[in-house]
């Protein structure tokens, strides 16, 4: 079930991408570049498993994949210090507070192609 | 290769589905029709949920269904013995609904005349958290078996429901269910979250249920 997740999302990624393909007059896309944020639901090695499958027999058959993971950035709510949630657990490492607004890192987007 | 351009595309990986899901919305409103997407796990009691649902509002409303499952009719053929307009849904392996497989089953169900159409989901608390269906609004069954931890460990799946139905509560007894600590966990997810704790069995709460769908309903055709 877990790479079946990954795999509806990424033929969602597919379509968009060639209907960007077609609107632009795209017919060869070298490399295609995600990006993904580290407390995301998507886990970037299950979305390379499936992304084979996922490209076969559409326009994205030979394009490469590239994913470039953005941080889980955190500012704390009381002293305001900016702290990676993951390393630290959702606790702020300057007060302790585990009060803190997201600044990222839940993003799934199509950064670029490279294409002509 | 050297015709090769970097082109910026910066798009979120949802936005075409949310499109499509926002103009099937447009449509369904027009024509006044409520279209309510049901999610859950497996073995929550969503089937037995609709049957108590289309029972107490047939009366009032003409009902149509959509039974989404990855095979199989039996869950169709329970629910179109109430009389309801009902369509199968095959989503072939897929785990999850799209807008564009739900237009296909609305057009196919045909909305013309029907006020409410229930969206029953694959069962599944993963996958179809992330795709907007176009519905008017969407809900999620969680039954006191499953244990009291899943907004735990599906948060996205409560995060984003404008209403929850816990399931079975007649079972209670038999489960170390901590209801209030439920309810806790998923309004700090999602402060706006409506909470209706109900059993499909007996029929406990299925009052307070309809009267919510009841009222999200006539808030629609306003």
């Amino acid at each position: 079930m877990r790479i079946l997740h990954e795999l509806g999302v990424v033929l969602e990624v597919v379509k968009t991408v060639e209907n960007f393909a077609k609107a632009n007059g795209l017919t060869k896309i070298d490399t295609l570049v995600l990006q993904i944020g580290e407390l995301s639901s998507m886990i970037p090695r299950y979305i390379e498993a499936c992304y084979p499958a996922a490209v076969d027999g559409t326009l994205l058959q030979d394009t490469k994949l590239k994913i470039e993971i953005l941080p889980g950035n955190a500012i704390c709510k009381h002293c305001e210090k900016v702290f990676n949630v993951i390393e630290n657990n959702g606790v702020c490492p300057k007060c302790q507070s585990k009060e803190f607004n997201l600044l990222g890192g839940k993003e799934f987007i199509i950064k670029e192609i490279v294409a002509c | 290769m050297s015709s090769f351009k970097v082109i910026e595309i910066k798009e979120s990986v949802f936005s075409d589905n949310n499109k499509q899901a926002d103009k099937l919305r447009e449509e369904l409103k027009k024509n006044k029709t409520f279209l309510l997407n049901l999610m859950s796990s497996p073995g929550s009691g969503k089937t037995t949920t609709v049957l108590r649902t289309i029972e107490a509002l047939k009366d009032e409303m003409k009902i149509g269904v959509l039974e989404a499952d990855i095979d199989s009719d039996v869950d169709a053929e329970k629910v179109s013995k109430t009389g309801a307009k009902v369509i199968q849904l095959h989503t072939g392996g897929m785990c999850h609904l799209d807008a564009d497989m739900t237009n296909q089953g609305i057009t196919e169900l045909g909305i013309e005349g029907i006020d409410l159409a229930i969206l029953e989901n694959v069962g599944n608390l993963v996958c179809p958290a992330e795709f907007d269906t176009g519905a008017s609004k969407n809900a999620m069954i969680l039954s006191v078996p499953e244990g009291d931890d899943k907004p735990l460990k599906y948060p996205l799946m409560f995060s984003i429901v404008d209403v929850l139905l816990i399931n079975k509560i007649d079972a209670m007894g038999i489960f170390d269910f901590d209801i209030e600590a439920v309810k806790k966990r998923v309004e700090k997810l999602n402060p706006n979250i409506k909470v209706i704790p109900i059993s499909a069995k007996t029929g406990e709460g299925i009052d307070e249920w309809v009267a919510w769908l009841r009222e999200q309903v006539k808030k629609w055709n306003e």
